[in-house]
C-alpha cells in the first residue's frame, strides 16, 4: 500500500504546478493570495502522503505548515484593509482615510 | 520513483525562488517567497531533517510572510508600491556570483557527516534529552542558543526603539476592529486553542522527538497575532512590566542554570548529567514563552496610528 504514496505524492506535486502558475499570472493580488494557499494546501497534502514512508514526525510539520498558512491569510485581508488593521466585512470602517487617522491621532 | 519526485520538488523551488527575485511587482515576489518556504519545508522533511522543515514552515512559511504582506499594505497606503525601475548593479552582481561560487565550492568540498556523529552518539545518554537536535542546542552548544535567544530580544529592542516619544506607554501596532460575529472574528475564535495545543506539544516533544522552544514558540507566536488581529485581544502596552518579564525569562532562565552549572564544579553552560533532564525542561518552558511573547511584538511593531493618544 505504502508503495503507491509516491505515486500519488508526485502527483500532488505536480498540481502545485498549476498553482505556481497562477501566483505569477494573477492577474489581482487575490488571486495569487489563493494561488500561495493552495500550495500550501498541497504541500500539507504531500506531507501527509510521505509520513508513512519518511517517518510520521512529517505529520508535526504539515500542522504547522496547516496553522501558519491560515495566518497568512489573515495578514493578507489585514494588509489589504484600508488602515492596515481592519476587515472587510466591516459595514463602515471607523477611518476610510488613513491620512485622517493620522491626523486625528495627532491631534 | 523517489528520483523523479526529488527531481519535481527541485524544479518547483527553483521555479519559486526564481520568480520571487525575477518577477516584476513587489506583491508577487512577497507571494513567490512564502511559496518557496512552503516548499522549503517539504524539501526538508524529504531530506529527513523534520527539526529543519518545522522552523522553515513556522518561521520561513509562516511569519515572515505575515511580515512581509504588513509591510507591503503600508507600502500600498502611503502611496509607494510601484517598483523603481530596474538596474544591474555591476559591483553588487560580481559580489552576489562571487558569493555563490565560494559557498557552491564550499559545499562541494565538505566531507559528508555521519548523522549523528561518534562524538555526538557517546555523549547523548549523558545529555538528558534523546532527541540528538535538542542535547547540542540546550546541552553540548548551548552557548550558541543563549546568545540566539539574546538576539531576539536585541531584535525587538532595535524595533522599540523607532516608537515616538509620544507613543511610549500605548499599546503595540495598529488599533485592531473587525466586524463582530464577522468571518475574521469567528476564525480568531477556532485557530488560537488548536494553535495553543501544538505550540504547546511541538515544544513538549522536542526533547525525544524532533519539535522543540523555538518551534513551538513561533507557533505560539502565530496564536497570539491571530488573537490580536481578530480583535480577540488588546496588544498589551509596550510598558507592560509582566510582559517584559515574560520576554527576559528564557534568557535569564538559561543564563542562571549555566552558572549552576559552573557553581556545582561543571564548566559554564554545561548541565551536569544527573540533573540535565529536568533543567534542560525548565530553560525549554523559560525559552518557549519568551520566543513566543518576542516574535509576536516584533510582528506587531511599536506602537502606532489611533494607538497614539
Amino acid at each position: 500500500m505504502t508503495l503507491w504514496l509516491p505515486f500519488v505524492a508526485l502527483g500532488v506535486l505536480a498540481t502545485l504546478a498549476g498553482a505556481l502558475l497562477r501566483v505569477w499570472r494573477g492577474p489581482e493580488r487575490a488571486d495569487r493570495m489563493m494561488g500561495a494557499q493552495l500550495v500550501g494546501t498541497g504541500g500539507v497534502a504531500v506531507l501527509v502522503l510521505l509520513a508513512p514512508v519518511q517517518g510520521w514526525a512529517a505529520l508535526d510539520v504539515a500542522l504547522t505548515l496547516a496553522l501558519l498558512a491560515a495566518l497568512a491569510a489573515v495578514g493578507f485581508v489585514k494588509a489589504s484593509s484600508p488602515d492596515g488593521a481592519g476587515d472587510p466585512e466591516e459595514d463602515e470602517p471607523p477611518t476610510t482615510d488613513p491620512r485622517s487617522a493620522s491626523e486625528k491621532a495627532d491631534g | 520513483m523517489t528520483l523523479a519526485f526529488n527531481a519535481a520538488l527541485c524544479a518547483l523551488i527553483l521555479a519559486a525562488a526564481l520568480a520571487t527575485i525575477l518577477g516584476r511587482g513587489i506583491f508577487r515576489s512577497i507571494m513567490f517567497f512564502i511559496v518557496y518556504g512552503l516548499l522549503m519545508a517539504v524539501a526538508w522533511v524529504r531530506l529527513d531533517v523534520v527539526d529543519v522543515a518545522l522552523a522553515e514552515a513556522a518561521i520561513g512559511a509562516g511569519l515572515t510572510g505575515v511580515l512581509f504582506l504588513a509591510a507591503f499594505g503600508r507600502l500600498v497606503r502611503e502611496g509607494a508600491e510601484a517598483e523603481p525601475p530596474r538596474r544591474i548593479n555591476p559591483p553588487a552582481a560580481v559580489a552576489c556570483v562571487g558569493l555563490t561560487a565560494a559557498l557552491t565550492w564550499a559545499w562541494f568540498s565538505l566531507p559528508i557527516p555521519e548523522r549523528p556523529g561518534p562524538q555526538l552518539a557517546e555523549a547523548l545518554p549523558r545529555a538528558g534529552v534523546e532527541n540528538p537536535v535538542t542535547a547540542v542546542l540546550l546541552n553540548f552548544r548551548a552557548w550558541d542558543t543563549l546568545l540566539e535567544s539574546i538576539v531576539l530580544l536585541a531584535a525587538l529592542i532595535g524595533l522599540w526603539m523607532l516608537t515616538r516619544e509620544d507613543d511610549w506607554r500605548n499599546r503595540l501596532g495598529l488599533p485592531q476592529h473587525v466586524r463582530p460575529g464577522g468571518v475574521m472574528s469567528g476564525f480568531g475564535r477556532v485557530l488560537p486553542p488548536v494553535g495553543l495545543l501544538v505550540g504547546v506539544y511541538l515544544a513538549y516533544v522536542g526533547a525525544d522527538r524532533p519539535g522543540g522552544a523555538f518551534q513551538g514558540g513561533t507557533v505560539l507566536a502565530a496564536v497570539g497575532l491571530v488573537a490580536a488581529m481578530t480583535g480577540l485581544v488588546r496588544p498589551p502596552r509596550i510598558s507592560a512590566p509582566g510582559w517584559r518579564a515574560v520576554l527576559v525569562a528564557g534568557p535569564l532562565v538559561f543564563l542562571v542554570a549555566g552558572l549552576a552549572g559552573a557553581l556545582l564544579g561543571t564548566n559554564f553552560l554545561t548541565l551536569p548529567a544527573p540533573v540535565a533532564g529536568g533543567a534542560i525542561f525548565v530553560i525549554e518552558v523559560a525559552l518557549l514563552l519568551s520566543v513566543a511573547v518576542t516574535l509576536t511584538f516584533l510582528v506587531l511593531g511599536p506602537p502606532e496610528g489611533e494607538n497614539r493618544r
